[in-house]
């Protein structure tokens, strides 16, 4: 049993009154998941598998259903992260006032990649969508505080304030180490219910994709087309629509018989 | 042109935060003249004759929203938008940091317009000092006696839950917000039933965004003809405009309705120096892009209809010839599909195909047929979901194709090129001789 583990039963019964105003507020116990989840993750640094036990409990509902929940929200993080987390936006208006060489700067100067933490356990490092500050690009977050107008030369003093300890925002709990990344592997993540990631294939470095890719990802019309021609035996069409397919299959098959 | 400020009066000049000096400069006198002089159907009349529409994106007219609340139910919720995620939209979360008193003051007259006993914001997760800001807020209104039970006397109850998302744009869209507001993943109901009917826990809820409930103060304070009186025929009153992209003073701006495409563009300092405008994408990252014929169009929600484009929430994002619009297309489809709650296939697996198409062209890795195919699979996804997030994906993408074929086209590498394993002297391996 890690350390946090076993500290957590007084952890929780510190909260308890905390937990029992938030549950207050709502005519429904399970609306406080949410608040719930923050309040613990504010403590952890991460939402564990304890906090989201102890909310199963305090709300009547079932550990899934705590975690179906929760991993839909991209700021509940699943596994420990970085004492900093390093948002950084990449939404379009960002992107085109100089968000990629702000987000290449951050990979050279951390040694990392989107979603991942750095060794020491200092930093995480995530590419986030549109962070509602268009007119100050490009902008981030470092735990959840704005940093507006950020740009490469602004990265180094950052990154030093806060290995000094004396950045303007607060490091964030760390009660665990973690690891590479606090994502959840894929197929982990298709079991838990994540929305499908069945169209994603295998990533490549370069992203390359296409026809026939030997990365071993299949291209929808690849798929549709080859279905034709199973089916059909002709190669007349490139690329062809479901609609299409489901015709001619029909065909086919009222021609056999079927 | 002038400056207008009616919601952004002060803003960046005076500190606002504190109730003190939002009563200053006459803060919650429109509440309570509300509570002690007017009933509900005072307020709801007001608003129809203002005019006002939602300001979050729909541009529903905010009292025939409320006249669809069934009459005899009890309870009733109102719910206050400000899970501000378009992308290319900052106007919420500068009214939540710099107003907050003015937020909370609209949201109590919007609840006692439609006789709502408790009511909620839903702020963005990533809204945290914006959260803290309305916190200390709604504390200090509850101690001054402007939340709470009997309030000025009257016997009429108000309590507000200030309750925090936790990182999903699709929050936004009202019924995945009651989902979220209910502690479930934010996923998008079948309609009907319209949360006016079954909304939060079943009941019937309005949900406002948080520009249009503000916009309910000025209008109580100066009636609501002041408001009808600028506009255009069909768009009355103000609007908060969040401009970025390529302008010299990107910002929120404050306009009356129907001020010409141009005339924003210049309120931000026009273009940089030497550049010349490629496009505008005048209302959010759901909205196709406008061009340079229609810098003379009247900004208001027809005229954007009628330019193939819509207002949405006010984000104007320019665009200069320095704009590379195939990464532009896949930055944005790349938004959609990560966003896609995962419930309709349409959007969950045409998002996230229709990336990956769009990523081997910015690699200049595309092969044949990507062109035809990304307009085809992008019209076959809309109109196919429970809700607006799949149709979304469209608009920008098909603008910036049919204007600019040209940057995509010539993203297609010569088959050969890319992938010689593949082409045998009958055509290409799978996909027939195309």
């Amino acid at each position: 049993m890690s350390e946090r583990e076993k500290n957590f039963p007084a952890l929780r019964e510190r909260l308890r009154s905390e937990c029992e105003r938030i549950i207050a507020q709502y005519e429904q116990k399970r609306s406080a998941l949410l608040p719930l989840m923050h309040l613990f993750q504010a403590h952890e640094g991460f939402v564990s598998p304890q906090a989201m036990q102890a909310a199963a409990e305090m709300l009547d509902i079932t550990p899934a259903e705590v975690e179906g929940t929760v991993s839909f929200y991209t700021l509940l993080y699943p596994r420990p992260v970085g004492k900093y987390m390093l948002q950084v936006c990449r939404g379009l208006a960002c992107s085109i006032n100089g968000a990629e060489d702000v987000m290449a700067s951050f990979r050279e100067r951390l040694g990392i990649g989107h979603m991942q933490t750095t060794d020491d356990g200092l930093f995480s490092y995530e590419e986030v969508e549109c962070l509602a500050a268009c007119d100050r690009a490009t902008c981030m977050q470092v735990n959840l505080e704005f940093a507006y107008d950020v740009t490469p030369q602004k990265i180094d003093g950052m990154l030093d304030a806060m290995r000094a300890g004396s950045y303007a925002v607060a490091p964030m709990a760390q009660t665990e180490s973690p690891e590479r990344t606090w994502a959840i592997p894929q197929d982990a993540q298709v079991a838990g219910g994540k929305k499908s990631q069945g169209a994603r294939g295998v990533p490549r470095p370069d992203n390359a994709g296409g026809v026939g890719d030997p990365s071993g990802v299949i291209m929808l019309d690849n798929i549709v087309s080859r279905d034709v021609k199973f089916f059909t035996g002709t190669n007349e069409r490139a690329i062809v629509d479901s609609r299409a397919v489901v015709e001619t299959v029909e065909e086919e098959g009222a021609r056999a018989g079927h | 042109m002038p400056v207008t400020k009616v919601l952004m009066e002060g803003i960046g000049e005076v500190d606002m935060r504190g109730i003190d000096a939002y009563r200053e400069r006459g803060g919650y006198k429109q509440w309570e003249r509300v509570v002690r002089e007017l009933a509900p159907v005072d307020v709801l009349n007001l608003a129809e004759k203002s005019g006002l529409r939602g300001r979050g994106g729909a541009g529903f007219p905010t009292g025939r929203k409320w006249s669809f609340l069934p009459k005899d139910r009890a309870p009733r919720y109102l719910v206050c938008n400000c899970d501000e995620a378009e992308p290319g939209t900052f106007k919420d979360h500068m009214l939540l940091e710099d107003v907050p008193h003015l937020v909370l003051e609209g949201m109590l007259i919007g609840a006692y317009a439609i006789a709502s006993h408790h009511a909620f914001i839903y702020i963005r997760g990533e809204f945290k000092r914006g959260y803290e800001i309305f916190c200390a807020a709604l504390d200090q209104a509850r101690a001054a006696g402007f939340v709470g039970k009997n309030l000025f006397g009257s016997g009429f109850d108000i309590d507000i839950t200030v309750h925090r998302g936790a990182g999903a744009y699709i929050c936004g869209e009202e019924t995945a917000m009651l989902n979220s507001l209910e502690g479930k993943r934010g996923e998008p109901r079948l309609k009907p039933p319209f949360p006016a009917v079954e909304g939060l826990y079943q009941k019937p809820t309005i949900v406002n965004n948080v520009e249009t409930l503000a916009y309910l103060v000025p209008i109580l304070e100066r009636g609501a003809e002041w408001f009808a009186a600028v506009g255009t025929e069909r768009s009355k009153g103000y609007k908060i405009v969040s401009v970025s992209g390529h302008v010299q003073r990107p910002g929120n701006y404050e306009i009356p309705l129907g001020t010409t495409v141009r005339e924003i563009i210049d309120l931000a300092g026009g273009l940089r120096s030497g550049r010349s405008l490629m496009a505008v994408q005048p209302g959010g990252g759901s909205s196709a892009c406008i061009f340079e014929e229609h810098l003379d169009l009247p900004y208001d929600y027809e005229s954007m209809v009628k330019a193939g484009s819509m207002l949405g929430s006010g984000a104007f994002v320019v665009f200069d010839d320095t704009t590379d619009f195939v990464k532009a297309a896949y930055n944005l489809v790349r938004f959609f599909a990560h966003e896609s709650c995962g419930q309709c296939t349409p959007c969950r697996e045409g998002g996230s195909w229709m990336e990956r198409v769009l990523d081997r062209l910015v690699h200049r890795r595309g092969v044949p047929g990507d062109y035809e195919m990304l307009l085809r699979v992008s019209g076959a996804i809309t109109g196919l979901n429970l809700c607006p997030l799949g149709d979304s994906i469209e608009p920008f993408l098909k603008s910036v194709m049919l204007r600019f074929p040209e940057a995509f086209k010539s993203r297609i590498a010569e088959l050969q090129q890319c992938h010689p394993e593949l082409v045998t002297p009958s055509g290409v391996e799978g996909r027939g001789a195309a």
